[in-house]
């Protein structure tokens, strides 16, 4: 398939598709979603060089009869492929009956919104550039200072898209393009052992490798001659944008969704309307930014994405919907319907909601000034601390990570690096407290672009 | 590479000796015929100029259910099949795959391993080439006999188990906002061939069934409690006392009840007595992947160049092992990974001293160690790399009650939600619920409880164990690398006393 092609063929594909889905059963109800992907990726680390290239595609098929839903996906998009899916969804629904009464249709059609930004220079990226460019990333950062020992860099490319048809007469398809550049370089001195790690994903332009892994690499210096807090105290904390990205993304990205607002997940379910933060705080959701990575024009069941306001000026505005869930809980989708758990092959995933590109408002303070601001003592958090993202519970709000990226800051003077430091509290405690907001505003690999953020009364073990 | 060469040359009679022993020993099954075209796309991939090509194929079914509630939020089904080719070329590989089985599709797919190996070639500097070996050749006990196996059982049957789980959770709950059951299984073929003439296919097979509570406080936070049972095993296992729907509904109900009057844990240092699963995931996140051979080539562990070296104490013996005695300690059944290499039992650290690392075939030659069988991928769409299978903490000598009264004072922190280790040993792990023991007396329950530290420095800490190993695998969850997510692992070991852990509590 190629790029100008790719919607027309994989709406075609859909159509057939759900044609032959109601020859075997014309009462039921059908969803079929078709994902199409060309992939090539090359990681060097310290020379071992091991590279992909394939086309990631798959079918998926909801069926429906009698408020009954299953699902079944499988590889590719072959008629066999798709019959297959149907078959089997449809052998769930006759062999169990499983009524969920909540479900009232799939998603109706609308208007589509804009694709994102597209670089057609994307589609002609070769594997031996991808290689020179992870090369070239891994030597600027073995030779930025001599005592960085390993360094690792990937760079990947992808083009492709999706198609989502029902039997409502809903026909809808997206496409994107994507390159993508990270280096990690690992700085030893003795038994410490730092890391710093650089990126550039974008789908407007070719990626810009120039300077990542020096810049990775003057991270993992940084961070070498660390000493110990050694202390067990509550201190606040400034996380800078790839910190405060895995801070939001942990936190909002999971209780702003309307899936765990209705299932009773949410702490903050019943609180539309409330102050609920520090008024400098406002949290977008745009799918509509050109560049935001996961701008598409539908959603995953073909639903337009949009904007929607989550946080205005401490108050909580609005949950994050897709159709199922809206229609429980009394509102419209916010085009939020994703598949992108199983991340490298989404047909695998019924859908669900996620947030498509989060943004926080930028303040008025730089970094400085922030940590100036601040007294006493504070630890600044350079980047994501391990367990923020994965292990935080979004029923609770409670957190607990170890901050490695960390340095101690006392009377407004960052001070040196600190060994590893336990960092816990809620999250929604957390944004009550938060003091500031600066004026950084950052894209992060998180999804989420945001500006470092000040919070207090977390408790520090270190 | 000069090995590689002199396989290739000497493999490609033994490949054709192979493939005319299958046909005349048994009728041609659908598995011969897919045999057959991971044979040609090696024999391709070899014409192309490949110096040794690895071909698998999987078909595999996942199949999970989900009740939130009264409502079936989830009746999914997922077939995974398709095609992956591994070429090698000057110490360095290329990768491709495919969902299809038409024959040019198959060719495409070769061409551009073939090509990416080629041109990894030009820059690689380190270089993982191995040694050529005898073929491989699979028998029909490879596969793990289960009494019953999910694909023989309808959908009601696995349905019910869920209603029952939940039914229970009901019964010993308290102010529960919300319960969730959950089913899953994974089940399939895999077939692997390579330059050498290897002949595998066996059937991979895991189930699970779970169940979580939320609860809410009276001042209106959530708690909660889990309970679940899997691992390479029949639904027989639903039948097992410990393990049936009703004991599984009745641990989740009745933990988040506990949780109910449960207070924050204190922050600060203490000392701990880490329950078989958090071992486990003790052993599998922070020392099973800082002892990946990939990790380890490049540098990026702390376990580098440390073979022979003392880490931990006599107490700690950590082991991989893809084919455990299930029926004594469960766990997943793995006997081949996927570059068709036999698993091992494999002592990564015994009593304290660093004796292995877990390989593929590249890195097991660059450090000049046996290949382990740790050479795993997701499936078809991903390249294998050095995983781990099952990774657990042998047993001690410890009684509970002793390990109690060794402990003294302290966490003592049960199941395990996950854990995360980083580049330089550092590690996080959470427990989902616990006790603060006092004076080897439990306390009182304390609320989900974090653990983080340095490993080797945890290591040097293990105090003692108990004498029941438990080895834990399932169908949710799973393990990370490398954007391979949700890999099948079982992990797992005795009760660990470990002498000082930092716990990411509540500072006063």
């Amino acid at each position: 398939m190629k790029y100008e092609n790719l919607k027309d063929e994989l709406l075609s594909t859909v159509d057939t598709g759900l044609k032959y889905a109601r020859t075997v059963d014309n009462e039921a109800e059908f969803e079929l979603y078709l994902f199409y992907q060309n992939r090539a990726a090359v990681s060097i680390t310290q020379g071992v060089v091991e590279a992909s290239e394939g086309i990631i595609m798959g079918n998926a098929v909801r069926a429906v009869r009698q408020n009954s839903v299953s699902f079944a996906s499988s590889s590719g998009i072959s008629t066999d492929r798709i019959r297959r899916s149907v078959k089997e969804a449809l052998a769930s629904l006759r062999s169990v009956s499983i009524e969920d009464e909540r479900f009232k249709g799939f998603c109706t059609p609308e208007s589509p919104s804009r694709e994102g930004a597209f670089a057609s220079e994307i589609l002609n990226l070769s594997k031996e550039e991808l290689i020179d460019y992870a090369g070239s990333m891994m030597k600027e950062g073995l030779e930025s200072d001599r005592r960085i020992k390993t360094v690792g860099s990937e760079c990947s490319a992808e083009w492709g898209g999706f198609a989502v048809g029902n039997t409502q007469g809903l026909r809808q398809a997206s496409r994107s393009a994507l390159n993508s550049c990270e280096v990690y370089c690992m700085a030893v001195d003795g038994e410490e052992r730092r890391t710093g790690y650089e990126f550039d994903t974008t789908r407007e332009r070719l990626i810009e490798i120039g300077g990542l892994g020096r810049k990775a690499a003057q991270k993992a210096v940084s961070l070498l001659g660390a000493r110990k807090l050694n202390k067990t105290t509550v201190l606040p904390t400034i996380w800078e944008p790839t910190a405060a990205g895995a801070y939001i993304s942990a936190s909002l990205g999971q209780s702003a969704s309307g899936q765990h607002v209705v299932e009773g997940h949410s702490p903050i379910a019943e609180k539309i309307g409330e102050e609920i933060a520090n008024p400098n705080l406002t949290i977008t959701d745009n799918g509509q930014n050109p560049s935001g990575i996961n701008t598409d024009a539908v959603d995953a069941e073909g639903y337009p994405q949009q904007t929607t306001t989550i946080i205005d000026r401490g108050k909580l505005n609005q949950f994050l919907f897709d159709t199922y869930y809206a229609r429980i809980h009394g509102s419209k989708s916010t085009g939020n319907c994703s598949r992108r758990a199983r991340a490298t092959f989404p047909y695998e995933t019924a859908p669900l909601i996620r947030p498509t590109n989060l943004e926080v408002t930028p303040g008025s303070k730089n970094l400085g000034d922030l940590t100036t601001s601040i007294e006493r003592q504070a630890i600044l958090i350079a980047d994501a601390p391990i367990g923020i993202l994965r292990l935080s519970n979004v029923s609770t709000g409670e957190f607990s990570a170890v901050g490695q990226s960390v340095f101690l800051v006392e009377n407004g003077d960052r001070k040196w690096p600190l060994q590893p430091v336990s960092i816990s509290g809620s999250f929604y405690t957390g944004f009550k407290q938060l003091l500031d907001v600066g004026d950084d505003l950052t894209k992060t690999i998180f999804a989420v672009e945001t500006p470092t953020l000040v919070f207090d009364g977390f408790s520090i073990v270190g | 590479m000069h090995a590689i060469k002199r396989g290739y040359i000497v493999l490609i009679g033994t490949l054709a000796i192979c493939k005319a022993i299958r046909k005349h020993t048994r009728v041609k099954s659908e598995s011969d015929n897919m045999l057959d075209k991971l044979e040609k796309c090696v024999e391709l991939g070899n014409k192309m100029g490949a110096e040794f090509v690895e071909a698998r194929f999987d078909d595999l079914i996942l199949r999970t259910l989900q009740r939130v509630n009264d409502v079936w939020r989830d009746i999914i089904l997922r077939s995974r099949i398709g095609f992956g080719v591994v070429c090698f070329y000057g110490g360095a590989s290329g990768y491709s795959f495919t969902p299809s089985d038409d024959g040019k599709e198959l060719e495409n797919t070769v061409s551009r391993a073939v090509k990416m190996a080629k041109a990894s070639a030009q820059v690689a500097s380190l270089k993982l080439d191995f040694d050529r070996r005898p073929p491989v050749e699979s028998h029909e006990f490879d596969t793990f006999p289960v009494k019953t196996h999910p694909q023989n059982e309808d959908l009601r049957y696995k349905t019910d188990l869920v209603n029952r789980a939940i039914d229970a959770a009901r019964e010993y709950g308290k102010n529960i906002s919300n319960v969730a059951g959950m089913y899953g299984e994974l089940y399939g073929r895999k077939l692997f061939t390579n330059s050498e003439g290897s002949a595998i296919d066996w059937n991979f097979e895991v189930i699970d069934l779970q169940c979580r509570v939320t609860s809410k406080t009276p001042s209106g936070g959530l708690v909660n409690g889990t309970g679940s049972a899997g691992g390479t095993m029949g639904l027989e296992l639903f039948h097992t006392k410990g393990s049936t729907p009703e004991d599984i509904g009745k641990e989740a109900g009745s933990h988040a009840k506990e949780q109910l009057k449960a207070k924050a844990p204190p922050a600060g240092r203490f000392r701990a007595l880490i329950e078989n699963e958090l071992a486990g995931v003790l052993a599998h996140e922070s020392f099973g992947h800082l002892s990946e051979g990939d990790f380890v080539v490049n540098g990026g562990s702390p376990l580098t160049g440390k073979i022979g070296t003392r880490l931990g104490t006599d107490q700690a013996t950590i082991v991989d092992c893809g084919t455990p005695k299930i029926s004594e300690f469960g766990g997943l059944w793995v006997p081949y990974d996927d570059q068709g290499t036999r698993s091992s039992e494999t002592t990564i650290l015994d009593k304290g001293i660093l004796k292995r690392y877990l390989h593929s075939r590249g890195t097991a030659h660059y450090l000049e160690q046996e290949p382990t069988g740790n050479c795993r991928a997701v499936h078809f769409g991903f390249m294998p790399i050095p995983r781990m299978t099952n990774t657990y903490f042998t047993q001690g000598e410890l009684t509970k009650e002793e390990a109690l009264e060794l402990l003294d004072t302290g966490a003592y922190a049960i199941q395990a939600s996950g854990g995360q280790v980083d580049d330089d040993g550092s590690f996080l792990f959470k427990a989902t619920r616990g006790y603060w023991v006092q004076n080897g007396r439990i306390k009182e329950p304390i609320r989900e409880v974090s653990l983080s530290g340095n490993i080797l420095n945890l290591l040097s800490k293990v105090e003692g164990a108990t004498k029941d190993l438990r080895i834990l695998a399932g169908y949710f969850g799973g393990c990370g690398k490398n954007g391979q997510f949700q890999l099948p692992c079982g992990l797992g070991g005795p009760e660990l006393v470990i002498g000082e852990v930092a716990v990411g509590g509540k500072a006063n």
